[in-house]
């Protein structure tokens, strides 16, 4: 996209530090992870300003969504708590502009190495060798599993019912905290 | 490499994935020419990354699809329907390993679980006890472990978890395979250095993929030209209905024409029934091959799903082979649980790239975010059952989006079968059970992904009048024309299809090799 320099040519908002300084804040706020490093979520903002600078329907849905977040009556969006602040993302949330910043969140922001060290993740392995010798199996809370195929005494059932209990029902711990509503 | 002439009448394979290039491989083992077009590019092992999206935007068909129905991929991923390659060894260089083989009544849904309101149930042509010696040859060609002496993967963190939550609530039939990745070196292939890179291609070599045993093999033979980057648009015939041509296109657009004595079909189950139907002609006015109506239906993905359970302490699942964990006690078919058929578990386990994109489309906020918080501490497994097929759940041809060539692109229209539903249903329970059973502090349940598996767009039939092709793969209505990929299962089972795939294509280049030598082909 180019722009035209004249007084016709849009303000150059979304270049501004206030822009970023409020996109920082929406993609913090709708994905908060404490162990961040700062940088991860400005690197976030300045890729989602470089994708959205491509394409006109972006750079509006960006610009007017970003310039229009910090006109409103409740105050403005950077003095709301996080409380507040997400509920105000709620209620934006099925928009163009909300839906750009979440999708592309989404791709960026768990793309980033720092963001992978920060959660545990290791990243690219084979030139050092895989994990062989550096713990695959390292996980020590649990005895050492079977990796044979089963050989005891009883017959795999290919039809009808298991020929010993099995424990069936809901979990009670594990499932209560994090059910979405998943569908198909 | 050889160059077969354009003029010369060779068998001509569509695809160079587990069905392409385990056929081209079995024929020009026999001395047969074969002349493989395959639309991506030839990508070799050092070429790959261990790199969730550098690897996905290399390998994987990026080409527009579109999506219908009420299945939660027309929403979240409306042009992606499917996880397919576009590269020499199709979707066997994406893979992960799992091998287990269908269990006989599998090959008679119909008789076995009766009539299924909804459900286009149809026994095959083929019974597991004509099967089985092409599945130990298959076995043997891929060395899937625990089978023909190959040695067990070793546990890895993942499977630790697992296999300790499945011998809890009082599963048995578990174990590391049988899965396609050397434990130990074997047919010229290293073992495993267990770098949990296996969807992103494997730059070690030690997982089978036909990118890296059959391809290289049929080229030493001097009977293969592969020509990587030739995408099939359409199959010609002669008069009298007989295929007589492939016509191509390179990568600079320019149209092709192989001659050809004989058509093999193995794109996958999207573009398999989208090329005969880009081949409709006046003599085959539904598409080729399609006299029966039957190309492009019965559309089949496993019924699937995920569940990530986090844990007080450590996991680090990401470490090793991805998939090396099978219990296989819930496959049976067992009409008690509410659902037919059966389902296995799996492990699982990504990186947080591709956790975040796929854990809960659409979703933010802490709910989503706790799911990377808990990252190092995630055990995770995937749910893969038969799904049922439906007259339309169905490829069709979108007359209104097209490719860079300008062709229509494929459409895939998908509901849930309320046995699909259920049995999901169950299989989300019995992990979240697992999981709680060594001590899970959440779990969360992830939707299907795009499909990987993509079944059942051809399918095997006695009758011309139930289905695309008959028992070896031929189509009932093209003499000369054979579909050699998953498209051909008359039904899915719960199994994984790949080695099913491969041992039917086996089957089939004996079948083609016997009718060539006796003049009947
Ligand atoms: C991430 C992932 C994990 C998987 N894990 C497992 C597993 O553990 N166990 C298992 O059994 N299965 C697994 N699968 C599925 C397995 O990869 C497929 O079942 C198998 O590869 C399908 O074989 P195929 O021959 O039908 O198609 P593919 O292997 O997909 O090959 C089709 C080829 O045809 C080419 N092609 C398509 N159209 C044309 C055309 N018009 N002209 C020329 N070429 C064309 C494509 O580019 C492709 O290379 C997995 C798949 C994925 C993506």
């Amino acid at each position: 996209m180019t722009f035209l320099d004249t007084s016709e040519a849009p303000s150059g908002f979304l270049d501004s530090p206030q822009a970023r300084a409020l996109l920082v804040r929406v993609i913090r706020v709708a994905f908060p992870h404490a162990q961040l490093p700062d940088t991860a979520y400005e690197k976030t903002a300045a890729a989602l300003i470089a994708l959205a600078e491509k394409t006109p329907r972006h750079f509006l849905a960006l610009s007017s969504g970003l310039a229009s977040l910090d006109t409103l009556p409740a105050g403005a969006f950077l003095d709301l708590n996080a409380t507040d602040a997400t509920a105000r993302l709620r209620a934006i949330e099925q928009t163009e502009f909300f839906g750009f910043i979440r999708a592309n969140t989404v791709l960026t922001l768990y793309n980033l190495p720092e963001v992978w060290e920060a959660l545990g993740y290791e990243g690219a392995s084979f030139d050092k060798g895989g994990y062989l010798t550096r713990g695959f199996n390292d996980l020590d809370w649990l005895p050492e599993p079977r990796i044979e195929e089963y050989t005891g005494e009883l017959n795999y059932v290919e039809i009808g019912p298991l020929t010993r209990q099995v424990g069936t029902g809901t979990a009670p711990a594990a499932s209560a905290a994090t059910r979405d509503e998943v569908t198909k | 490499m050889t160059a077969i002439d354009h003029d010369e009448e060779a068998v001509v394979i569509i695809g160079s994935g587990a069905g392409g290039g385990t056929l081209a491989y079995e024929l020009t083992a026999r001395g047969i020419k074969v002349v493989v077009l395959e639309a991506g590019p030839h990508i070799t092992n050092a070429e790959y990354v261990n790199d969730e999206w550098a690897a996905f935007s290399q390998m994987a068909w990026l080409d527009p699809r579109t999506t219908s129905g009420s299945w939660r991929i027309a929403r979240d991923f409306p042009n992606l329907p499917a996880w397919i390659v576009k590269a020499v060894g199709g979707s066997t260089t994406h893979w992960s390993g799992a091998t287990p083989r269908f269990l006989a009544h599998e090959f008679e849904a119909r008789s076995t679980y009766g009539a299924i309101d909804g459900a286009n149930l149809l026994d095959w042509p083929l019974t597991l006890a004509e099967l089985a010696p092409y599945y130990d040859r298959a076995e043997i060609a891929m060395g899937s472990t625990h089978r023909h002496g190959r040695a067990a993967l070793p546990a890895n963190n993942n499977y630790k978890v697992f296999a300790n939550g499945a011998a809890r609530v009082g599963y048995n039939f578990y174990a590391t395979g049988p899965y396609a990745t050397n434990a130990e070196p074997y047919d010229g292939r290293p073992a495993s250095v267990q770098d949990g890179f296996n969807f992103q291609g494997d730059k070690s070599g030690a997982k089978w993929s036909t990118l890296v045993r059959e391809i290289p093999r049929a080229e030493a033979t001097g009977h293969l030209d592969l020509r990587p980057l030739s995408q099939a648009v359409q199959i010609s015939h002669d008069r009298t209905g007989r295929a007589d041509a492939v016509l191509y296109l390179d990568a600079a657009g320019g149209m092709h024409r192989q001659r050809a004595r004989i058509v093999c079909v193995a794109g996958n189950s999207i573009e398999t029934p989208r090329l005969l139907l880009l081949s409709a002609s006046s003599l085959f006015p539904d598409g080729l091959a399609n006299s029966s109506g039957q190309v492009g239906r019965n559309y089949m993905r496993h019924t699937t799903g995920s569940v990530y359970a986090q844990f007080p302490d450590p996991v680090h699942s990401y470490r090793g082979e991805t998939m090396a964990g099978i219990i296989a006690d819930e496959a049976r078919h067992d009409e008690r649980r509410g659902f037919a058929g059966g389902y296995y578990l799996e492990t699982l386990s990504l990186g947080p790239a591709f956790l975040a994109a796929f854990a809960n489309p659409g979703a933010w906020g802490r709910d989503f975010t706790a799911i990377l918080d808990g990252y190092a501490h995630t055990a995770g497994l995937w749910i893969v059952g038969e799904d049922m097929p439906q007259e339309t759940n169905r490829i069709t041809l979108n007359g209104s989006v097209t490719d860079a060539a300008g062709l229509p692109v494929a459409n895939v229209n998908f509901d849930d079968h309320p046995n699909d539903v259920a049995m999901r249903e169950h299989g989300y329970r019995q992990a979240e059970l697992l999981y709680d059973a060594v001590g899970s502090i959440s779990a969360h349940r992830t939707p299907p992904y795009p499909s990987t598996h993509n079944l059942g767009t051809s399918r095997m039939s006695a009758r011309p009048e139930d289905g695309v092709v008959n028992k070896f793969g031929r189509a009932h209505d093209v003499p000369n024309l054979f579909v050699s990929d998953g498209s051909v299962f008359t039904t899915g089972a719960a199994a994984n299809p790949t080695l099913t795939i491969v041992a039917l294509a086996i089957r089939q280049a004996d079948h083609i090799a016997e009718q060539l030598a006796n003049g009947t082909l």
